[in-house]
């Protein structure tokens, strides 16, 4: 209160007052802001299925429809859908099938889908490496599969693109451009392989997406998105794209120097899940790998999905009974401490 | 397959891609764009095809020049501007063409990718100093667009620019130790990467003419290895311009050609650029360099001199 005949405060404030507060309150501003923004997320919920299929010959349809039955996903959502899987083509090399996404469990994710009732599915890839989609597509084994099955297999490195705003944006690009086909289909599944990566410490579902992106706005290698920073191009994609459904082989994965020269790793499981985050996450504990210490994960935790373990409901087998440790390779940086311990 | 039949095949296929306003669509029924369009001029014009119509599909390229000389490979991606070298290639011996045609030399002489001093500790090993060619306005230099850039560079006399011999040097520089080349890197972490087929071709391709047998002499040895598996269009295609540019074009070239053309059955039809670069392969050897990829008569010069 102010006395103005006396000019007098009952509690006076002074201007050095008034900078002390601002300078505190400046302080306390400045602090909000260098936490990240993730640390005031809510928290997120999802689930993710692991099934066991000890090797390629076994029943993988039986086994992606029971994950998704088991993650509550009803025939109704698929029925009449057009489905899209986008397996991991990335080259080949003799002697090196773990490379690639396996044809077969491509044929079983297509006898699993057409199976719930969708309309049509098809697969679609855009290789990073090589500029012939239809070299990787028949060396990899999928183009006998693929045929056999009647099943169209679509170039996405050559398809005319359409533009959409980029909704994550942690790199510079205000724009990301994706194949004209996409706006064909209702679901698109990241059939992905479960690997080590020199750059990004790990490939799964999400890191999968790079492959969607055509090479003739990106490149060979796709090196737009490497100048934007893996990680950044990686959420981008995810936030943007947002997919519906992530399968990745871990029936043979690779560990060490993925994603081309590394070693074949067997773990025999396919693991699942509608949300992408949450499936890498388990992958990565699957695989020995601490989730949290992969950057573009920790990132996305809460924000593109959940990756801590309590937020993830497990369906099928537990991760205990199929953990087993991935080579790491102490020289690449990206692979350095993030061991699960 | 005879010379006459894969002529008859070219003209037929390609004229099924042609566009009423100017223009070669990526597939038959499909929209326009700038890399099928110089491809198709390329090998219509290489299979005998009319000039009035590849005069036609020129201008519609003009047309789709941007001021500064590019062509991006559609208009709302003008950062994409690789198929600047194929224009460039397409544009050749028309004499309407030839502004537009200096203009985009002198934007490739303009332009570089992105490239920082070679580091001794990076995982990569090649030199990254090196300045070639991007795909896409503000990345590193890669093999095939580099590849593309020379032979357009030599095509239109200006073999002799130091932008040429830096980017021979390049591609010296990112061949594989033990033969052909790759998209564009060596050795990651201290692991040979694989060669690819595609990248072979397009790196002997460039060179042809412009560094020794020996420097090149395991690629060769690599792609002649190849040739006889490859049953898919840009793999062969530039598999085939590659040898033939170095006199080694295989003499069951034909009949790999025809399977290829025989696989649409298999994998669909092909798109206009991949079908064009099948095309082109199997008219190299029957043409040399008569086709224009392979037009390097004025760039030419005496091996030795360039490359030591």
């Amino acid at each position: 209160m102010v006395d103005a005949e006396n000019n007098k405060m009952e509690w006076s404030v002074t201007r050095r007052d008034v900078l002390l507060a601002a300078a505190a309150g400046l302080a306390i501003g400045c602090g909000f802001l260098l936490v990240p923004k993730r640390y005031f997320r809510m928290p997120q919920r999802s689930q993710a299925f692991v099934g066991k299929v000890e090797h390629y010959q076994l029943d993988i349809a039986g086994t992606i429809s029971r994950g998704i039955r088991e993650l509550g996903i009803s025939p109704v959502e698929i029925k009449g859908k057009r489905v899209l899987l986008k397996p991991n083509l990335v080259e080949t090399a003799l002697g090196a099938p773990h490379i690639n996404t396996h044809p077969l469990v491509l044929r079983g994710a297509i006898e699993a889908f057409l199976g719930l009732g969708a309309s049509t599915v098809m697969v679609a890839e855009g290789p990073g490496h090589r500029r012939d989609t239809l070299a990787v597509y028949e060396e990899s084994g999928l183009a006998d599969v693929l045929i056999e099955d009647r099943i169209r297999f679509h170039d996405l490195n050559y398809i005319t693109g359409y533009e959409l705003p980029n909704a994550g944006r942690q790199s510079s690009m205000r724009i990301l451009t994706f194949p004209g086909l996409f706006k064909e289909v209702d679901w698109i599944v990241s059939v992905a392989k479960m690997k080590t990566h020199h750059w990004a410490g790990v490939t799964l579902s999400m890191k999968n997406l790079f492959g969607v992106m055509p090479g003739i706005y990106y490149g060979w290698p796709k090196n737009v998105l490497h100048r934007e920073g893996i990680e950044n191009s990686i959420l981008d994609i995810n936030a943007t794209l947002k997919p519906h459904f992530a399968i990745v082989d871990g029936i043979v994965g690779m560990e060490g120097d993925g994603p081309i020269m590394g070693e074949p790793k067997r773990v025999g499981v396919l693991v699942m899940g509608q949300n992408l985050a949450a499936v890498d996450a388990t992958c990565c504990r699957i695989m020995g790998i601490d989730p949290y210490k992969v950057s573009y994960l920790e990132r996305a935790d809460n924000w593109l999905g959940p990756i801590s373990e309590t937020a993830i409901q497990q369906r099928g087998e537990a991760i205990a009974s199929v953990q087993t440790n991935f080579g790491l390779i102490e020289q690449i940086p990206a692979q350095r401490g993030i061991r699960l311990t | 397959m005879s010379l006459s039949s894969l002529n008859q095949i070219a003209q037929k296929e390609l004229s099924r891609r042609f566009l009423p306003e100017g223009g070669v669509a990526e597939q038959s029924r499909g929209q326009f764009r700038t890399d099928a369009t110089a491809w198709g001029i390329l090998a219509y014009g290489s299979a005998g095809g009319r000039y009035e119509t590849l005069e036609r599909h020129r201008a519609r390229l003009i047309r789709e020049q941007e001021g500064d000389g590019s062509l991006g490979v559609d208009k709302g991606h003008r950062d994409s501007y690789w198929p600047t070298a194929l224009a460039i290639l397409a544009w050749q011996n028309s004499p309407v063409s030839q502004s537009a045609q200096s203009l985009a030399i002198r934007f490739l002489l303009e332009s570089t990718g992105v490239h920082s001093p070679k580091n001794p500790d990076a995982p990569w090993a090649h030199d990254t100093s090196l300045r070639g060619w991007p795909w896409i306005k503000d990345t590193h230099s890669w093999i095939e667009p580099t590849a593309l850039c020379l032979m357009a560079l030599r095509a239109t006399g200006h073999g002799e620019h130091e932008r040429v011999s830096e980017a021979i040097r390049m591609m010296l520089n990112r061949q594989l130790p033990h033969g052909g080349w790759n998209y564009g890197n060596t050795l990651m972490f201290g692991k040979e990467l694989h060669p690819m087929p595609e990248s072979t071709g397009a790196g002997l391709a460039g060179l042809a003419g412009v560094v020794s047998h020996e420097k090149v002499a395991r690629s060769l040895e690599y792609l002649q290895g190849e040739a006889d598996r490859l049953r898919t269009p840009i793999s062969l295609g530039w598999t085939l311009l590659g040898l033939a540019a170095w006199g080694s074009w295989p003499a069951n070239s034909l009949a790999l050609v025809e399977r290829c053309l025989a696989n649409q059955s298999r994998y669909g039809e092909y798109d206009t650029s991949a079908l064009c670069l099948l095309l082109l392969g199997a008219l190299a050897g029957e043409k040399g360099n008569n086709v224009p990829l392979l037009v390097n008569s004025s760039g030419r010069r005496s091996p030795a001199l360039v490359v030591s």
